[in-house]
């Protein structure tokens, strides 16, 4: 299924890489959990692994405030057509991380005659970071977050408040 | 204990003295599995439900010659797990217990969209899990991949 | 204080539709509610948008094969699935335990026990609107999941228990972290009283909020520490007892009313009782193997079938096992206890405030993919 991602119309030069570290540090999750990786989702957010000193501890119940939909858990065909629903009715820009193998990929359900799941997230929406495990542990999560992060604000040469170092990053 | 005892009692008194077959080591998880006609599954439900039992839960299972029905009851004493069984063809429909017990509303509504039994007189039978235009009954050995697929006898002899 | 109407007043009902993406995290439930204003006239739980056909899928994997499959059900309990389920394939197919692994299963089991509650603990009154104690609940539930993590490797999914026994053998550092986890959590239960039990808003909350009689729970089904709120002390540790657990003491606390304030309270005391089940696993434990050598590889049950039941975290769970004699079940079916739990509230949720129905719903315990299976 084409799933086209909408550009926005007016573009700033200087002002978008402000605009942009501003999105990606206050990035407020939609409370989106179907399954197991829920509950790594609520660790995540709970007090030893903290999401909010990322700016992401936010989770709003409601799509119309939210800009991250984090897919945490395997995706059924009886909840599909809500979670396009849901994906539409967030404003933009928007953003959407897979958590989990079931979200990625149909994950540990998917068999040769599953007739009651969509192996993967990606075919309903566009999906921008992947996190794999079953479930992942609350710092993979973080991992896909900062991942994200990254993702829009181009990474390390145009974000100048880059404080921390990556794996394989140079600073 | 008091209520199996009594219970058993009165099952051993409708039904057929070789229906009833009691394993007091609780090998299978219950005390006795009782084989029932389709006529009298109603009056023993009844029964277990004068007795202070509860439903505990209706599972198919699916026999190329047969559909089999089996019906797990426990009430709060120890070890008092019974199961009653019927047999009945691919076409034919079993009468529902809901009004006797309210926890078989949903446990026949799986039952039905799972292997497409139909339960006569049952207020509301559409889909429990399945989405609400599912046309096919997953829980058939008919459909999908299986493994096997056995006549009754081949099983439980 | 819950609110209720004799007589609904018809003019104009309204349906709401509650879910199935709302902020209680249940998991995905969908209520369909008729309201008149504030009150409820019917409500009828639509679930299934979890549904991910793990019956269909035993009958296409081997007994092994299903293990997984076994901890995803109820994830908040999967070391209590995996445990029942090995137990079930024992029993069928007659595979002797070493009395180590029993104990360490037990161990393992009540203490997964106890995470499953404090995460109930701090996900319910997070539903009421209290933010505090979901932080402290997660906090106690990070030393439960540290020690699993040590001897299981995973936090929250397991696949620890194998037919015979288990994977790995604790060791002495094990037995320390857990008596010092014990002991930590003993000391909280001060904190957990002050911060909640007497608060007088959360007692407005949950006093008299969604009765559930003995009678009423009995026509559904209903087990687990909802039934035992209702006064009934059924308990499926001490009706069937299975593993070790006939050689403990501990009690199977009840309540009196069957209110939400009740199933809170047995619950709470659910996990001291846990506590002490495992001080006594943990002297009485003996030395020897942790795995049963000669279980077979790949197990072939003889034919038959069994009805295993034991007590998960939200109450009497059964695996109900046909073995056609071939490495592949027949037919697995699971007799959750969310099943009964939540069908009870098409009764219990006519007549109360909307408010109300989020306090039931959250006092009930449901985890929706165990229903869905």
């Amino acid at each position: 299924m084409e799933t086209q991602r909408v550009e926005p119309v007016i573009k700033f030069a200087l002002l978008e890489d402000v605009l942009n570290l501003a999105r990606a540090n206050s990035l407020w999750p939609m409370t989106f959990g179907l399954a197991c990786c829920a509950i790594e989702m609520m660790a995540a957010g709970a007090a030893r692994f903290d999401l909010d000193r990322f700016g992401a501890g936010v989770f709003r119940p409601s799509p119309r405030q939210s800009d991250l939909m984090i897919v945490a858990g395997t995706i059924s065909k009886k909840m599909a057509p809500a979670i396009k629903m849901l994906w539409d009715q967030m404003p933009n820009p928007k953003w959407c991380i897979a958590m989990g193998n079931c979200a990625i990929s149909g994950g540990p359900f998917e068999y040769e005659g599953q007739y009651a799941i969509v192996p993967g997230a990606h075919l309903i929406v566009p999906v921008d970071i992947m996190v794999p495990g079953c479930p992942p542990r609350p710092e993979g999560l973080i991992q896909g977050i900062l991942a994200l992060e990254d993702k829009i604000t181009g990474g390390e040469d145009r974000n100048y408040l880059r404080r921390f170092r990556r794996m394989g990053g140079k600073r | 204990m008091a209520a199996r005892e009594e219970l058993i009692k009165k099952i051993q008194a409708l039904l057929p003295q070789d229906a009833v077959c009691r394993d007091d080591s609780y090998k299978a998880g219950v005390v006795f599995a009782a084989q029932a006609p389709l006529g009298k599954l109603r009056e023993a439900i009844k029964l277990c439900e004068g007795c202070g039992y509860y439903l505990e839960s209706i599972t198919a299972l699916d026999f190329q010659d047969t559909f089999e029905l089996v019906y797990h009851l426990n009430c709060y004493e120890p070890t008092s797990r019974i199961s009653l069984r019927v047999l009945f063809g691919h076409d034919q429909s079993p009468p529902t217990v809901s009004d006797i017990f309210a926890s078989a509303l949903w446990q026949e509504r799986e039952v039905c969209e799972f292997f497409g039994i139909r339960f006569t007189d049952h207020p509301d039978l559409r889909p429990l899990l399945l989405p609400e235009d599912a046309d096919f009954t997953p829980l058939r050995k008919t459909f999908g991949a299986v493994h096997a697929y056995h006549k009754r006898e081949e099983i439980y002899g | 204080m819950a609110e209720h109407f004799p007589e609904p007043v018809v003019e104009q009902i309204y349906t709401l539709n509650l879910g199935p993406q709302h902020p209680s995290t249940h998991g995905v439930l969908r209520v369909l509610l008729d309201l008149d204003g504030e009150f409820i006239i019917k409500a009828d739980p639509v679930i299934g948008y979890g549904h991910r056909g793990h019956e269909k899928m035993a009958e296409n994997r081997t007994y092994k094969q299903f293990m997984p499959n076994s901890s995803r059900m109820d994830y908040l309990s999967g070391l209590l699935y995996n445990h029942g389920f090995v137990l079930a394939v024992e029993k069928l197919a007659g595979v002797q335990v070493p009395e180590r692994a029993k104990y360490i299963r037990v161990i393992c089991s009540e203490l997964n026990r106890i995470s499953s509650h404090l995460l109930w603990f701090g996900t319910y009154v997070m539903d009421l609107g209290g933010f505090t104690p979901f932080l402290y609940a997660f906090d106690d539930r990070e030393n439960i999941l540290d020690i699993l993590d040590r001897v299981t490797g995973s936090r929250l999914t397991y696949s620890y228990c194998r037919f015979g026994g288990v994977t790995r053998d604790i060791d002495a550092e094990f037995i320390a972290m857990t008596r010092k986890f014990i002991a930590r959590l003993r000391s909280r239960w001060d904190d957990y009283h002050n911060l909640v039990t007497k608060n007088v808003i959360f007692i407005h909350r949950t006093r008299g909020v969604g009765i559930i009689d003995a009678q009423l729970a009995r026509q559904f089904g209903v087990v687990g520490p909802n039934l035992r709120a209702c006064g009934v002390a059924f308990d499926a540790r001490k009706s069937e007892p299975y593993e070790v657990y006939d050689r403990f003491d501990f009690e199977v606390p009840t309540g009196v009313k069957g209110d939400a304030l009740d199933r809170y309270n047995v619950r709470l005391q659910e996990m001291e009782q846990s506590c002490r089940i495992i001080e006594q696993a943990l002297d009485q434990l003996p030395s020897g193997p942790h795995i049963n050598e000669m279980a077979p590889f790949k197990v072939r049950p003889p034919k038959g079938e069994v009805y295993l039941a034991f007590e998960s975290a939200r109450g009497l769970t059964g695996y109900y096992l046909v073995s056609d004699g071939s490495p592949y079940p027949y037919r697995c079916h699971i007799r959750v206890p969310s099943f009964g739990n939540l069908h009870v509230l098409t009764e219990v949720l006519k007549g109360t405030l909307v408010a109300d129905a989020i306090s039931i719903l959250g006092s009930i315990d449901v985890v929706i993919p165990e229903i869905d299976r």
